[in-house]
């Protein structure tokens, strides 16, 4: 592509390096963004260059924080004895949209995948250890993808945890509401057979 | 026992097939032509329908042909009173398609099984002079056919198994080392090496009788023929087997055990096939082998399975081949496809059966049908 201008040229690179966008819709927001009144494009940069400056990474559970405890940890009605490990922000996020869950989380930051060069010691594992320890947790729930990665990084966990004497659980793995039976596939079916609940608990 | 047949076969750019339409025989089909005119590219198109792959390993980007970005291979089959419509569509860098009735498989191997095949082919014979890998994929290939659950055990192993050997590399590269870590994968191949290994010895032990038998009636001599599967799975369980080799691991950076280094050791009168057998004796063996794996096949599902027959008179004179297509022709076995390139060499031999027999010439990528 060929710009007149080399102020535009850089702009269009540095939309380009975002994830989903090519150099036609850089080209697009670019020249959207030029048609905008200045002070709009000065917040909007100031957005973005204050959210990458002032975030914080909350130290107890790793989540996104504007202080040096995220609003999770510090908030006294959830209940702190209780852990949702995850691998991501956006599982948080998940979690926090079904507004059922009144416990606290913790961020590893990834999954153990030997093929991508991911090792616990790359992952917030050792801050978890630390809080069970300290924290006289009861409970901690793996909510962690049901792939390879994920179970191994479930496993380790697992053995880790083990000295600690504290309950681990897993997210149950079955059939999805809506779901019908006969496009459920076997791997999954099965597994609903074995781990079936009580009617009564399910309905709920 | 149940019927399988394909009924009508359409190849688009599939090796060296641009555009072709095929109707068979329900019986005996025979393709005859020159070498390297496309006769068993028919049979590896077939096979690919049930299989979701090629016999010859050959990968996906090079079967379309030459500066095709894709191939597709359809076929009409009928098993029992149902009609099977499979189509594959691979194209170059997208996840390859299987439908089945216009509906896409999610995983293809779902779709194993339902058309059983066996492929004999001339090269078969690697799998007594080569290494183990080749008897390993024999044996799976069979067993897949049989139990979907074989093969998901088979794929889940091996995921398992290339994770640990990159995290075996890691420790060498970085030099540490996390045994708690790698215990996480060695117990969770333990389910599925468990499972695959009792598989294997099973069907190995109903393999064995119909081989022994089937070698007798083909070589015509009075040689015993056997094999003995080998997996360490036999004295204890991999878990153990896993930490004992933990040490080798670590300095060879691969893992040393499982049921992926299981071996079948190939005997005639006691001695191994790879040192001591002939050209011929081997050849009969592997035939025996093959036809075996077809008799298993159609015992355990009650239906006869497609047979491909490539270049069978490489394999064996004039009367032996008489004898093997006397017993093709029993009601022992379904749909059979041969290539030849005589003519008329087939159609002198079956003269006498005829009455359901179709020939289909092949000539550089096209058919002639008579």
């Amino acid at each position: 592509m060929n710009f007149s201008s080399k102020l535009i040229e850089n702009a269009v690179n540095a939309f380009a390096t975002l994830p989903g966008i090519g150099k036609k819709t850089a080209l697009r927001l670019v020249l959207h963004l030029l048609k905008q009144e200045e002070g709009k494009v000065d917040l909007f940069s100031e957005a973005i260059v204050k959210m990458r400056k002032e975030i914080q990474f909350c130290v107890v559970c790793h989540n996104i924080s504007d202080e040096e405890q995220c609003s999770i940890c510090k908030n006294p009605a959830r209940n702190q004895d209780l852990i949702c490990v995850v691998e991501s922000l956006r599982d948080i996020m998940a979690i926090e949209n079904t507004g059922q869950f009144r416990g606290t989380y913790h961020l590893l930051g990834g999954v153990i995948s030997p093929i991508e060069g991911v090792g616990p010691e790359h992952l917030n594992i050792d801050s978890l250890l630390g809080r069970v320890k300290d924290r006289a947790i009861k409970e901690v729930i793996m909510a962690i993808s049901p792939t390879i990665e994920g179970d191994t990084t479930i496993f380790y966990l697992n053995k880790k945890l083990q000295p600690l004497n504290v309950k681990v659980s897993t997210l149950a793995r079955g059939i999805s509401f809506g779901g019908e039976l006969e496009y459920a596939d076997e791997l999954t079916l099965a597994r609903s057979i074995m781990t079936r609940t009580t009617y009564n608990d399910s309905t709920r | 026992m149940s019927n399988l047949f394909i009924k009508q076969l359409q190849l688009t750019n599939f090796k060296n097939y641009r555009s072709e339409k095929l109707e068979f025989s329900e019986r005996l089909n025979c393709f005859v032509g020159q070498n390297g005119a496309g006769k068993t590219n028919l049979l590896d198109a077939i096979y690919y329908l049930c299989m979701c792959k090629s016999y010859f390993s050959t990968p996906d980007k090079s079967i379309a042909l030459h500066e095709e970005k894709l191939f597709r291979v359809e076929g009409h089959f009928q098993k029992e009173s149902a009609l099977e419509h499979i189509v594959a569509k691979v194209r170059v860098r997208k996840k390859k398609e299987i439908e089945r009735n216009s509906i896409a498989y999610k995983r293809l191997s779902e779709h194993i099984g339902l058309l059983p095949v066996v492929m004999i082919a001339p090269d078969d014979t690697h799998l007594a002079m080569e290494g183990s890998e080749g008897r390993r994929k024999f044996i799976d290939n069979t067993i897949c056919q049989l139990d979907a659950e074989y093969l998901t055990n088979l794929i889940r192993y091996n995921k398992l198994l290339e994770r640990r050997n990159a995290l075996l590399k890691q420790f060498g590269k970085s030099g540490t080392f996390n045994g708690m870590l790698l215990e996480a994968f060695d117990e969770q191949m333990e389910a599925p090496s468990q499972y695959i290994y009792l598989k294997r010895k099973a069907l190995l032990l109903k393999l064995l009788p119909l081989f022994e038998a089937l070698y007798k009636q083909i070589s015509l001599e009075k040689e015993a023929a056997a094999f003995v599967y080998h997996s360490k799975l036999e004295q204890q369980k991999l878990k153990e087997l896993l930490q004992i080799a933990r040490e080798k691991d670590r300095i060879l950076q691969r893992t040393t055990v499982g049921i992926h280094k299981d071996d079948i050791e190939f005997h005639l009168n006691g001695h191994t096939v790879k040192r001591f057998a002939s050209q011929g004796q081997l050849k009969s063996f592997v035939l025996a082998l093959k036809l075996a794996q077809y008799e298993l096949i159609r015992e355990e599902l009650k239906i006869k399975p497609i047979l491909l027959l490539d270049d069978i008179f490489d394999k064996l004179d004039v009367s032996r081949v008489t004898s093997l297509l006397n017993l093709l022709l029993e009601n022992e076995f379904g749909q059979v496809f041969i290539t030849d390139t005589h003519v008329n060499r087939v159609e002198e031999i079956v003269q006498g059966y005829a009455s359901d027999y179709k020939k289909i010439e092949i000539e550089q990528g096209t058919a002639i049908v008579n």
